[in-house]
């Protein structure tokens, strides 16, 4: 991605006060730019941002660069640079956090599509199938074709299997999916500040776990 | 004897507006406001503190128009000192002007609060002041004969400064732990930024105590016990035993080439003392070396022994250690060729075991070699210390640059997070250290894994450029947080001096009073007070010596004159028996106090059965008008605090951290002064709740305080509100916020059950006050 200047308009304070809001995200204005995050990271060299960098432009509010970056989607949440960070940031659930607003803002990335094959088949079994997940993804991802061959080793090798296995109580999984979709549908209505309404439904789930 | 003069007295209330600190939060007009049924005189000031706020006090005392002064402003213990020496200029007694504290106890940690709540505080608080100061007497504080003896702690470079400043005025004991003396010190190479070699410059220093006639040495040697008051300490120390006499032992090496298992040796060859010891976990006790010493110096039958020693002022200089990084577990340590730079400092200092000479777990120099800064330090999430350790990048590059002078064209990396080198001649170091081409990295190493064949790999992200990054090094140093060195809490205890949340003992001011502590008697130097190179060490090893011989220097010590007085005595001796310090004694059947040994603690005041005794200052019914009148300005919380705790509250304000406008201090020299009656007295004039915090570490009290929040419990329940008694420490200053804050509320939702029970019974729909 071509760099640009940071101007006074490419800053927007309030995507960065959103995040530093989110649960999760207090403690991104104390990050003293270590870089043990992307150090730790296992794919930080495919990120066209590292992870620090990431939250250097959410300090900055560098909206636009954070939600186009491929970073949050190249994230494996392997959770080593939350674990390691000296200041208490978690990059992993920033990723997280980020991800639905990128959504929400219509940005398309190629690396979002993995992400939503896996939700598809979320939904309609209740279960991942790596079968279905491979061949899904090589659908809609033409580069995938050169993966054939490994894939059919996998699958020699039993790893890869055909059976699709479905969770039981289908229904109950439905029940749930169409109660966070009506969220979102609310949510959607309320929606006064641009790219609010992913974080009104993170809170909505963080509250009663707290009162328990 | 002080008697209740006849006059009615004259209060003059000065509230200071510290140039908004106070006055922006505080409504200090309607402070003044509510002070015009009191028959006092009012005066505000930008700050009181300055010398016209001080001139103006002063005119007003001089002139007669006041003969008592409450002043509202910062803690006391910033400037009651400041304002009773004026006081005292005046012609007024000091001890009849009392501060109270709106700025670190409302300003400061209310500004989120709604203005009439903290008003109603400000007001109820000085109005307190205004009751108490009414009724008190004008004490004058005991004086105390000093022992003219100093006990330094700590034999490193700030003990031995601060010994050796001393010993020509005062007579020096100076204890330490280790065989020998020199700290860390003796334990480094070269010194930054000169590069002078450490042993050349501090050897001497370390012959210099040994043969000063001042100075008393005690190696091996802790503190076991405290016994004593400030001014005239008898401590106990205790000796391990190290099985040669120091005194009788020449240093021949007779011993040691006898030796068949190596136990017995010199630390190392400047030792101070220089005496032979024995480790015991390697002797055989075949007495080999008893036979062969010319001077029959060993024993190897000694045991640990005790001694005991009078002092009238302590120095605590017993620095700091690094800590264990095998905590963090993605750099692996330990492992051969991964080092602390403690461990890579010895090995080239007199401690040396590999003869001066840098070398990998094989013998051979290491050609990569790379520090690894920040290693534990600079972490808020409880995994490390939060702070840093100040002298890491100094001494790193110092060793970098060993590397490249021992070999060339070795490598050298410094991973660092910033570079930190301010003060004088150490940019200069740092960009010497670059000419000599060490390679610095921006990034906090993120993963060290030792290989097959003893060099590590490390991986990092280059930050300047964003980049990732894998090297493999012969040798990483670790540069880990420097902590107070082990023992240093429980040495505070002992001597009633608190220490802050990272472990080193504070200051009595973090910038005015560097090397004093909370207790007057005990001061401190070194790295006890925070990480620092030799340099500061030194300067405050000076700074200490002058202290305690400014200190010493007075002959007697001033004692608050608050100590029990015996009203009514039956001869029944329960106080006697009660009293920790022994300060009380049956004498033809009457219970007399000794004031000098008295700590003011007021044990024997609840446990008199006939309540014959009274703390001067702080008796019962001058604790009642005060909470009266704190109280007649709204209900709130009110919180029994002692000295140490208070401290923590102080610390509370200097960091904002913010807590509910209902709590309302009152200050008592301890809180086992406190009865049922006190207690009732609150929640009947309205407290909606009442706390009892106790910070000190003195066992003596703290081992009765659960008994005494029992019984109080137990006294107070007519009322059914909330009673709690809590521990806090100087340094638990967050912890106490969050105390305040629950029980604050605590006590608001019971009052809050309670009113609406009230109304319901009273079918009163205008009540309203809980």
């Amino acid at each position: 991605m071509k760099k640009e200047t940071i101007l006074p308009e490419s800053r927007d304070t309030a995507f960065r006060d959103l995040i530093i809001r989110t649960p999760g995200g207090e403690n991104i204005p104390t990050c003293m730019q270590c870089g043990i995050c992307a150090g730790s990271c296992p794919v930080s060299h495919e990120m066209d941002y590292t992870p620090r960098q990431l939250v250097r432009m959410i300090q900055l509010g560098l909206k636009k660069d954070v939600l186009n970056s491929n970073t949050i989607w190249i994230c494996t949440t392997c959770f080593s640079c939350s674990v390691r960070c000296p200041r208490g940031i978690h990059p992993t659930e920033l990723m997280e956090t980020l991800k639905p607003i990128a959504v929400a803002e219509g940005i398309k990335n190629k690396n979002a599509k993995f992400d939503n094959v896996f939700s598809e088949v979320i939904k309609k079994n209740g279960r991942a199938s790596e079968f279905l997940l491979i061949s899904k993804y090589s659908l809609s991802e033409p580069g995938m074709i050169k993966q054939a061959p490994f894939g059919l080793s996998l699958f020699s090798k039993g790893k890869l299997p055909l059976s699709i296995d479905k969770m039981e109580n289908m229904g109950e999984l439905d029940t749930i999916f169409k109660l966070g979709e009506k969220e979102e549908e609310k949510a959607e209505t309320k929606k006064n500040v641009e790219g609010k309404e992913p974080i009104e439904k993170e809170k909505g789930n963080a509250e009663p776990e707290a009162e328990k | 004897m002080p008697e209740n003069e006849p006059t009615p007295k004259k209060i003059g209330v000065y509230l200071c507006r510290c140039g908004g600190n106070i006055s922006d939060v505080v409504d200090l007009q309607a402070v003044a406001e509510s002070l015009k049924e009191e028959n006092v005189i009012v005066n505000i000031q930008d700050y009181l503190c300055s010398s016209a706020g001080q001139e103006k006090i002063k005119n007003d005392i001089e002139k007669g128009k006041v003969d008592r002064v409450v002043i509202g402003s910062c803690s006391p213990k910033l400037h009651l000192e400041t304002f009773r020496s004026m006081a005292k200029k005046a012609g007024l007694n000091p001890n009849l002007l009392e501060i109270t504290n709106i700025r670190e106890q409302a300003s400061w940690v209310h500004d989120k609060e709604s203005k009439e709540g903290v008003n109603s505080k400000a007001r109820g608080l000085i109005k307190g002041a205004v009751a108490r100061i009414s009724s008190i007497e004008a004490l004058v504080p005991l004086e105390k004969k000093l022992v003219d003896r100093t006990l330094v702690v700590g034999g490193g470079i700030a003990g031995i400064t601060t010994a050796l400043e001393l010993a020509d005025g005062h007579e020096v004991i100076l204890i330490e732990k280790q065989p020998y003396l020199g700290g860390h010190m003796i334990g480094l190479s070269k010194t930054f930024p000169t590069l002078d070699c450490s042993q050349c410059i501090l050897t001497p220093k370390m012959v210099a105590v040994h043969n000063h006639p001042g100075i008393t040495m005690f190696t091996q040697t802790e503190v076991a016990e405290v016994n004593g008051s400030p001014g005239d300490y008898s401590i106990n120390l205790r000796h391990s035993p190290r099985y040669v006499d120091i005194e009788k032992c020449i240093s021949c090496g007779a011993c040691a080439r006898k030796c068949p298992s190596g136990a017995i040796f010199l630390p190392f060859a400047q030792a101070v003392p220089q005496a032979y010891m024995i480790d015991m976990s390697k002797c055989k006790n075949c007495g080999a070396c008893v036979k062969v010493c010319p001077r029959d110096a060993i024993t190897l039958d000694a045991k640990e022994t005790t001694s005991s020693v009078s002092a009238g002022a302590v120095t605590v200089a017993t620095g700091f250690e690094s800590i264990d990084p095998s905590f963090i577990e993605e750099y692996n340590y330990p492992a051969p060729n991964l080092l602390t730079a403690v461990e890579f400092e010895e090995m080239l200092s007199a401690k040396s075991k590999t003869g001066m000479r840098l070398q990998k777990a094989d013998g051979t120099f290491p050609n990569r070699v790379a520090f690894v800064l920040c290693a534990g330090s600079r972490d808020f999430t409880g995994r490390g210390k939060k702070h840093c350790s100040k002298v890491c990048c100094i001494y790193s590059q110092k060793q970098a640059q060993l590397v490249k002078k021992m070999k060339e064209d070795a490598e050298a990396w410094i991973f660092y997070i910033d570079m930190r080198s301010a003060g004088r001649r150490f940019e200069e170091f740092y960009h010497h250290t670059q000419e000599k081409g060490v390679n610095y990295v921006r990034g906090k190493v993120a993963e060290i894994i030792p290989q097959k064949d003893g060099t590590h790999m490390v991986q990092y992200e280059d930050t300047n450029l964003g980049m990732k990054g894998r090297e493999i090094f012969d040798m990483v140093v670790l540069c880990p947080a420097l902590v107070p060195s082990r023992g240093t809490k429980e040495l505070a205890d002992k001597l009633g001096v608190p220490t802050g949340d990272d472990g080193f003992i504070e200051e009595k001011h973090v910038k005015l009073d560097p090397v004093n502590t909370l207790n007057q008697s005990v001061f401190a130097a070194g790295c006890v007070l925070g990480p620092k190179d030799i340099h500061d060490s030194v300067t405050e090893g000076i700074s200490a010596a002058h202290k305690v011989s400014q200190f010493l220097g007075k002959g007697v010590i001033l004692i608050p004159p608050e100590k029990p007085m015996i009203l009514e005595c039956n001869g029944c001796g329960d106080c006697v028996k009660a009293c920790p310090y022994n300060a009380l004694a049956l004498e033809g059947g009457k219970a007399v106090l000794s004031p000098l040994a008295c700590t003011g603690c007021g044990i024997c005041v609840p446990v008199c059965p006939i309540k014959g005794i009274e703390i001067r200052n702080f008796t019962r019914n001058q604790l009642k008008a005060q909470l009266k009148a704190i109280l007649g300005e709204g209900s709130g919380v009110i919180v029994f605090i002692d000295p140490y705790a208070y401290a923590a509250a102080d610390i509370a304000g200097v960091n904002r951290r913010q807590y509910s406008s209902l709590i309302r201090f009152v200050s008592v020299p301890s809180i086992h002064i406190l009865d049922a009656d006190v207690i009732n007295a609150a929640f009947e004039y309205g407290a909606s709740g009442v706390m009892l915090i106790e910070g000190t570490t003195d066992e003596k009290l703290t081992s009765l305080s659960d008994e005494l929040y029992k019984k109080l419990k137990k006294e107070t329940r007519k009322h059914k509100k909330p009673l709690r008694y809590s521990h806090i420490e100087t340094a638990q200053y967050e912890k106490l916020t969050d105390l305040l804050n629950v029980f604050a509320a605590q006590a608001g939702a019971k009052a809050g059950k309670r009113s609406r029970k009230e109304q319901a019974n009273d079918k009163d729909p205008a009540g309203e006050q809980g």
